[in-house]
């Protein structure tokens, strides 16, 4: 059978991967760095002035997202590497289900917001 | 000192818990008792309590879930009696607060400690054979999984004598179970039993999924994986996504009920609705949780036991991971009625519709898998083909279901409860008894008798097709479920022809014990000596019955799909077993009584927190943490069995199998 049916098999032995960016302590490093950068950004943005007023959501929702970028890299490192595949799968399976939970949550709550009185609203209005 | 236990809460009031609860505690003392007497306890502690073989913790998993079968069968037989008693004038035996607790603790446990244990544990003992290697990826981790899930079925017995269970349902649906209408023990004991065993399914979850991931004998590529790891795969990947979402649910409802909170209360901005929402999010895949590692069990016995190859595998495998992401598409249909829009419920009818498409393809080729077989009905085989004919029944009632406007008239009658156990008992508990009857024989040597097995199949059946086939007409009627009294006079011929059904189940019950004791006493005669009874076709078989602790001597290399069907093909043609291999010392996990400690204080965290013990709390708390970290800490952890050991053990396999090639060509 070629190479390639036991790519992913890989029983029990761990090849070390030249492609991995971010590995040993100064991948670390560089993360944690970015990510208290990115932390502080957040924190510093809205009272800053720099972004306009309205827009602050969508810049935090930005930096939100840098900041899951970075820890997928640096600190769970996912990279494109072949030796990476399963987790690059688990995650969109994860982000996936999420979405799935996440965005069904909020349609059909949304829906029954619109169609329906809360019982705590109604009980208010029998009051 | 002890919170809000007093003995107020012992039910001296109620005659049947405390007898019921009499009668188990005697069974429990005699056991232990002969256990102590015949001096069992040393080989209990190592060879079972603490092992961490993979093979003694799946074997543990499935007397759990078998035990609690039990249990939940008790229930069920005293729903059916209470309502055959409580037609028209009549009021039957059972209170409405104590028939409330029992159709909860019913639905409580037979998902949670029957049906989820017992499929856990064959996963966890076939998984690592079928693949080819020795253990699952964290052998101690296994053990902890196991004994938390037994931690959490101790709470929920545990409610029957003190205090009392959940008045809410299988699934505690708020406001019902919040503090104001629930004030009782009986949703904590509910609340803390499930976090509790939760904790205990995700590690197993992720444990296996590492497994097949990262753990395969050498040429082993996904796409030679047996069947049943495929489904394996899927399932435990649906445990480790919807898991969280019930620990995190439930995890709500807890702050609501101790700190006061409102994530789900009429009051203060909660919104009930949202726990219905959260709850059937996990709900939903929790039932292809069930279902599928029993479809990988169908797909192995149907291929076995019709001597071909399974039917269509490639396409097997996509039914799979395309049930395992649109089950995540579907939860809305367990509340149609709750008022969402008719496109919002539309789009989960019809991806409920579409989901049925995936089993569909499964069916079909499990058909054609027979097809032109030499179909051989032992035990498992039957209940195989009996899966077949009732699941596609209860699949049908299912996308009948899934219609809205179909749902309004069904949603909450007799009619949905036949549906779901039609599925679930056709689908989980049929797979379940074939699973177990055929792979008996690897698990302790010898298999379990085929006559007796046929009388348990023959009374389950009957009994079940009449006691669901009632339900589903008197839920056409109008009955409504969880009724503690009837008082439509017109529907008690169907309660009386469920409740003769039952007494078929309960003969069939009877039989399977039956089945056990007789194969035990003539175990001799029923010994496997080649470590392949049934012909199979995937690595279990290549080893010894029961296999050795390091399962394999020396790890399969696999050459194409069905690997131990091809070893024997090439053996049978060549006439000769192939050279001894080479054999080198093997390091296998050492023994650890982590998880059971573990779970002795999470017991205790879990009744202290039901009760408000708080300093319990914190001390057993502590004792757990503590436990792991001694476990951390640890400085040997393997042990090395001797390659000698190892030879030797399969030189014994290699002389039997050996006989077996001769008595082919005997045949020949």
């Amino acid at each position: 059978m070629s190479e390639d049916a036991r790519d992913d098999a890989a029983p029990g032995e761990t090849r070390e991967s030249k492609r991995t960016e971010a590995r040993g302590v100064g991948g670390y490093v560089v993360g944690l760095a970015l990510a208290t950068l990115l932390t502080a950004a957040s924190f510093l943005l809205p009272g800053s002035g720099l972004v306009w007023g309205p827009a602050v959501p969508a810049a935090l929702v930005v930096l939100a997202v840098a900041q899951m970028g970075v820890h997928l890299v640096f600190f769970l490192h996912i990279s494109t590497g072949p030796d990476n595949t399963n987790n690059v799968i688990a995650l969109a399976f994860g982000v996936l289900v999420v979405l799935l939970v996440v965005l069904g949550s909020v349609w059909i709550m949304t829906h029954l917001n619109h169609q329906l009185m809360t019982p705590g609203d109604m009980a208010r209005m029998m009051r | 000192m002890l919170g809000k236990l007093n003995w107020g809460a012992i039910p001296i009031d109620q005659p049947i818990p405390l007898i019921a609860a009499g009668a188990i505690g005697l069974i429990l003392a005699g056991v232990l008792a002969w256990i102590t007497r015949a001096g069992h306890w040393p080989y209990l502690w190592r060879e079972w309590i603490t092992s961490v073989d993979h093979k003694r913790i799946g074997v543990m998993y499935v007397l759990l879930g078998l035990v609690m079968l039990i249990r939940g069968f008790v229930d069920a037989i005293m729903m059916r009696t209470q309502q055959a008693a409580a037609i028209g004038g009549a009021q039957g035996y059972l209170p409405p607060e104590h028939y409330d607790q029992l159709f909860s603790a019913h639905g409580t446990i037979m998902i949670f400690f029957g049906a989820m244990p017992f499929i856990i544990g064959l996963m966890n003992f076939v998984v690592p054979l079928q693949l080819g290697v020795r253990d699952v990826a964290f052998p101690t981790l296994n053990s902890v999984s196991f004994w938390l899930t037994a931690a959490g079925a101790l709470l929920v017995n545990a409610s029957l004598v003190i205090g009392e269970f959940a008045r809410t349902g299988w699934l505690p649906y708020a406001p019902l179970s919040e503090t104001g209408y629930s004030p009782g023990v009986g949703v904590d004991y509910y609340l803390w039993a499930i976090q509790i065993s939760g904790v205990g399914t995700l590690m197993s979850g992720v444990n296996l999924v590492t497994t097949i991931l990262k753990l395969r004998a050498p040429g082993m590529s996904y796409l030679r994986m047996p069947m049943f790891c495929w489904t394996a795969l899927g399932s435990n990947m649906l445990i480790v996504a919807a898991f969280p979402i019930l620990t995190a649910t439930l995890a709500m409802l807890t702050l609501d009920r101790y700190l006061g909170f409102h994530f789900f209360t009429n009051e203060a901005g909660g919104n009930p609705m949202m726990f219905m929402n959260l709850i059937w999010a996990w709900g939903h895949p929790e039932v292809y949780i069930l279902v599928l590692p029993a479809f990988g069990i169908f797909s192995e016995t149907f291929s076995t036991f019709s001597s071909k190859p399974l039917f269509g595998y490639r396409s097997m495998v996509l039914a799979t991971l395309f049930i395992v992401v649109v089950s995540f598409t579907v939860w809305l249909h367990h509340f149609f009625t709750m008022g969402a829009g008719g496109d919002v419920n539309a789009a989960f009818g019809i991806a409920t519709s579409v989901i049925a498409v995936g089993t569909g393809v499964k069916v079909f080729n499990w058909l054609f898998t027979m097809y032109g077989g030499r179909v051989r009905f032992a035990t498992p085989m039957l209940w195989s083909i009996a899966f077949m004919l009732v699941f596609v029944v209860g699949g049908m009632t299912g996308v009948l279901l899934a219609v809205p406007p179909a749902d309004f008239l069904l949603h909450n009658s007799m009619f949905l409860v036949a549906h779901f156990h039609n599925v679930i008992v056709g689908g989980v508990v049929f797979g379940a008894f074939a699973g177990l009857t055929y792979w008996f024989p690897k698990a302790f040597g010898f298999r379990l008798d085929e006559r007796w097995g046929q009388i348990a199949f023959w009374l389950s059946i009957t009994g079940f097709v009449i006691v669901f086939g009632a339900m589903y007409v008197l839920g056409l009627e109008g009955m409504t479920r969880r009724l503690q009294h009837i008082d439509n006079v017109e529907w008690a011929p169907g309660i009386y022809v469920a409740g003769g059904g039952m007494v078929f189940m309960l003969l069939g019950v009877v039989a399977q014990v039956t089945q056990l004791v007789v194969s035990i006493r003539n175990r001799d005669a029923l010994r496997d000596e080649t470590g392949d009874p049934w012909d199979g076709r995937s690595l279990e078989w290549s080893t010894a019955s029961p296999p050795p602790s390091f399962n394999f001597a020396v790890l399969p290399d696999v050459h194409g799909e069905e690997a131990y069907w091809t070893v024997k093909e090439r053996a049978r043609k060549e006439q000769s077993l192939g050279d001894a291999p080479q054999y080198e010392a093997v390091h296998m996990p050492r023994n650890s009584a982590t998880g059971f400690v573990t779970a002795f204080f999470a017991t205790l965290t879990g009744f202290a927190l039901v009760w408000h013990i708080w300093w319990l709390v914190a001390v057993s708390l502590v004792g757990a943490y503590a436990t792991f970290v001694a476990f951390a800490w640890r400085d040997e952890g393997e042990v090395e069995i001797a390659a000698d050991t190892v030879a030797a053990a399969d030189r014994a396999r290699r002389t039997a199998r050996q006989a077996w090639l001769d008595r082919q060509e005997g045949a020949a």
